[in-house]
Order: structure tokens, then sequence, then C-alpha cells
């Protein structure tokens, strides 16, 4: 079922146009990563979402009706969340609890699950001032779920963080994602890859690619062929390029990397050049173009 | 209302935690009690450093217990003032910069609770520190130079509260809109220091000024009786408090909350 949807939503900064009038739908029980390079619109998109910023135009629909105010459906945990720091990591919680109209014995209930959900039952007596950077985003995450939201949005949930803070937030949200729809906005395509169901990749303002993860990459892929060679051969990789089945060519030291428009003869013809030319080869590899690819290639474009 | 409450408790434990909630009362007590006892020991003190000449008679008529509460109110204009707007200029403001005013407003909270908690606490605050202060100052006068009628007191504290809770609303108004702390108080003292002195120069046509709460406020204390200006005054300050709220609340809307 469609969960939430935006229609032709645009945010003018002055003269700039942040996000320019973008359409997409979010599936109800999905995971979906909204991707792009740093300034394509990502967090403007999210804060309309959530309210906090009011589209110039366009409107948002939760459940197929024109939202009004959707905060009471929406965790959201910012870039950078802040707490009050003089609370301990309970008080926070159950002051967010009761925000989101939770009875006070409910929201003491729900933080007592959430902090041992994330891991912070040790320390929800401690001073939020005194919390490490992993801590606040589980935290965040925790004050975000508070509520049972029908959406929880986060917002670069794990680019601040060390690979073990990341590691485990990203544990989190997989497990979370069994509960309630997820949105979350990433750089790190690695991250999109591993947990997400749908993409949405943004580029300057518009969304680019939309779709089913294994969708996009089938319809986007192409095979791709590493060659590594152990000395210079540079000679021979210039021919390559003059070949008919091949589309594309990235040549890097002794590295190349070719897309192939056909597998079979270009495989072939290759492996042939390289024994004929007794070429010291040390890799020859077979691939698809991965997310990476398809994300490059479009932010390029 | 709930969510008044709630974000209302959190004003007050914040003020417990950092200590608000005691020291601005004792400043207020400070400056009410050493009106009294330094009118009191005057003679005493000039004494001690160094005296008079030999053969100078100086008269030093002890004031009445009603001056001198006059002059406590007239500190507490001064410097009472200075320490509620210092005490008030983040309210709003640092918590829109540190971002949690954010987290609060991505809860379903609305705006004008968040403004009228932050109010209330501010309001509360004031009246404890100008009550305990007041009574404080009140207990010494009567103690050392006479007493002063309980209705009087209670009359004049009533009326200049009024003027308090009217420059904390202001405090809150100014913390609102902009960012920098020192620019909230710089600005917030200045505007209420040219009400003040307008109001003292343009008497005439000022009668209904806010600031004209703190002379009702000693007209009550030395005559026990008030002018028919006051009425006005006092219903155009109820209504300036008011719609400054309502404004606070509006642009509140209208700010970004989250960098």
């Amino acid at each position: 079922m469609e969960l939430l949807k935006t229609s032709d939503l645009v945010k003018k900064f002055g003269m700039m146009s942040a996000v320019k009038g973008i359409n997409f739908h979010i599936e109800e029980g999905r995971c979906v990563s909204l991707l792009g390079p740093n300034g394509a619109g990502k967090t403007t998109t999210l804060k309309m979402l959530t309210g906090l910023l009011e589209p110039t135009s366009g409107s948002i629909y939760f459940k197929g009706e024109k939202a009004k105010d959707l905060r009471q459906f929406i965790g959201y945990l910012p870039q950078y969340p802040a707490f009050y720091n003089w609370m301990n990591g309970k008080e926070f919680l159950v002051f967010a609890g009761q925000l989101a109209k939770l009875n006070r014995k409910e929201a003491e209930k729900r933080s007592e699950e959430l902090l041992e959900r994330v891991g912070l039952t040790n320390a929800k007596k401690r001073k939020i001032g005194g919390y490490s950077g992993g801590m606040k985003q589980r935290l965040g995450l925790a004050q975000a779920l508070i509520h049972r939201p029908k959406i929880l949005i986060l917002d670069e949930p794990v680019s601040a963080l060390d690979p073990l803070g990341r590691r485990e937030v990203l544990d989190m949200i997989r497990e979370i994602k069994q509960e309630t729809t997820i949105l979350f906005s990433t750089h790190v395509l690695h991250d999109a890859e591993e947990i997400s169901d749908d993409i949405l990749i943004m580029h300057d303002g518009e969304i680019a690619i939309s779709g089913k993860i294994g969708t996009v990459i089938e319809q986007y892929q192409q095979p791709i062929l590493h060659i590594e060679l152990e000395s210079q051969a540079d000679e021979w990789l210039k021919t390559i390029e003059s070949y008919s089945f091949v589309s594309e060519i990235n040549i890097q030291g002794y590295k190349a990397s070719i897309v192939l428009k056909d597998i079979v003869n270009g495989k072939q013809t290759l492996l042939k050049d390289i024994v004929d030319r007794r070429l010291p080869i040390r890799k020859f590899e077979m691939a698809q173009t991965t997310l990476e690819d398809i994300f490059m290639k479009v932010v390029k474009a | 209302m709930t969510h008044l409450m709630v974000l209302y408790r959190k004003e007050m434990a914040e003020m417990i935690r950092n200590y608000k909630i005691l020291w601005i009362p004792i400043v207020f007590v400070l400056l009410g009690v050493t009106q009294p006892v330094s009118s009191y020991y005057m003679p005493q003190i000039l004494d001690t450093f160094g005296g008079l000449p030999e053969g100078t008679i100086l008269e030093m008529p002890l004031p009445t217990g009603e001056e001198v509460l006059m002059n406590v109110l007239s500190n507490y204009g001064m410097l009472g003032v200075l320490v509620l707007v210092l005490s008030g200029m983040g309210i709003v403001s640092a918590e829109r910069q540190s971002g949690v005013a954010g987290m609060v407003m991505i809860k379903p909270v609305p705006y004008s609770s968040y403004i009228l908690s932050k109010w209330a606490g501010l309001v509360t605050v004031t009246l404890i520190s100008l009550g305990i202060g007041y009574v404080a100052s009140w207990y010494y006068t009567s103690l050392l130079i006479e007493p002063v009628a309980f209705e009087r007191i209670f009359q004049s504290v009533a009326i200049y509260s009024v003027w308090l809770v009217f420059v904390v609303t202001m405090t809150l108004f100014f913390s609102t809109i902009m960012k920098g702390n020192g620019s909230v108080a710089f600005v917030t003292i200045f505007v209420v220091f040219a009400i003040s002195t307008i109001t003292a120069i343009l008497g005439k046509y000022m009668k209904w000024s806010p600031a004209t709460m703190t002379d009702f406020t000693g007209q009550v204390l030395l005559s026990g009786e008030l002018e028919s200006s006051f009425l006005l005054a006092f219903i155009i300050t109820i209504a300036i408090i008011i719609v400054v709220l309502i404004s606070s609340i509006q642009i509140f809307k209208q700010k970004e909350l989250l960098g």
C-alpha cells in the first residue's frame, strides 16, 4: 500500500531551487534509501516530509489523503540530533514520549524498552552531555521510535559515525525495518545496497532514478570486465577501445575496466589478445556494474 | 494542554538543575534587603569611614518605610531587570541554535505550547523572585525603620509585577526573533529602557505606556491611591503582552528549526 506520496514538490531558497518538483511514493513496509551527492536536496526533501519546512509548491499525500500535520505519524532523526544535555537519557525519552502524546506511564515503559533495544540501558542515568557521538545517534533513534511512528525518517544516520558505530546503527535499522516503513538518506552507497529494498537517487534537486533496488540494478546493469596487468601495457589497452564490442573503457595505471556490449565475443577476443601478446596478466574478472557505477553515471551525466 | 504542562515542567526542571530558580531570587533578596539596612545604618557607616568634621550638624532623617520600599523597587527596575533579561535571553534562541528546539517541534507539539511554556517559566521565576525579594525587604524595613501596611505592599507588588512580566515577555520575543544571545539581551534592554525614558520625558502623552506601571507602584505605595489613568495603562499593558506573545508564536512558526 502506498503510504507516502509527493506530487511536484518544490522548494526554493531565494533564487535557488533546492528541490525541483519531485514525484515519488513510498510503499508501506519498505525500507527506502534516498541517495545523492551532497547538495542534491536530500535533507530539504526529508524536512518537507516531516513538516519542518514548508514546500514552496506541490503537496504531500499520506495514505492517499493530502497531509496537514504528519508529525504524529513520523519519527525523525535529523543529521545532527541535539538534546537537552542536562537531562539523562531516560528523562529525554520520557519527555519526547509525552510530547508525542503518550501518557507518563506508557512513556516510561516505552523508554525502558527502547533503551534496552539501542543498548543504552547502562547509560540511562547518565547526563546526555557526556554521551559519545554514537550514543547520541542511538538515543536519537530511540526518540524517533518512541511513539511507534508509521514511518521512520533518518537523515544521514551513519555518516558521522566511526566504523563500529556505523555497524551498530545499521544493524539496528535492519531490525527496525521489520516493524515500520523507513526512509533514510545517505551518500554511502554500500549502506543503501545493504539494507534497503527500494532506492531513490536524487541529483541536483530531481529524482534521477527510482525503483526496487534489484530492478534498478538489473535495468542499468551492464557486464563489466576488470583486467589488471603486472606491467605497463598502455599500447594494448588503448587498442581495445576500437573493438566493436566495447562500449566504454576506463584505464587507471595497470588496471582497466571495460564495459562490454557482447560478453562472449569480447571475453574471447581479449583473452586471445593477452595470450598472443604474452601479456603479464594478474587479474581477469567478469563482473556486473554495481550501484556505485549507476550512481556515478547519474551524477556525472 | 498536556503539551503545555510537559513543556512547562521541563522549563522548571531546567531552572532547578541550573540553579536559576535559586540565584535569581537571591539577587532580588539581596537588592531588597540592602536598602533598608543601609538606610538604617547610614550614620554609623559614615562614622566608621572617618566621620564628619567636628561641629558639623547633620540632620539625617530616617526615611519612611514607604520611601525605602520605593527605592527597593527602583533597584529592581535597574538591576532586577538586567538580571531577568540576562538570565532569559537564551530561552528560545539557545535552543534554536543547538537544534534541540527542532527535536521538540518534530513531535506533534503546537507551536503555541512551546512559546507559552517558555513564557510561563519566565513569569514563574520572575514572580517568585520579586515576591521573595520584596517580602524580605518588607520584613527588614518593618524591623529597622517602621512597619508598612500589608495592603500597600500587596498592591504595589501586584502592579510592579505587571511591569516585570512585560519585560520578560519582551525578552522572550527578541529571543524568538534573533539568534545571538548577546544581541537579544542588548536589544531587549535597549527597548525596555527606551520605553521607560520616553514615558518619563513625554509623561503627558504616554499615560498608557507599560512603563507607567512603575509610577503607579510608587503612588500606591506612598498614598494608597491610584490615578484614574491606571486602568487604561493596565489594560493596554496586558494587551501588548498578549499581542507580543501571539507574534512570537507566529514568528516561531516561520523559523527554520533544524539547521
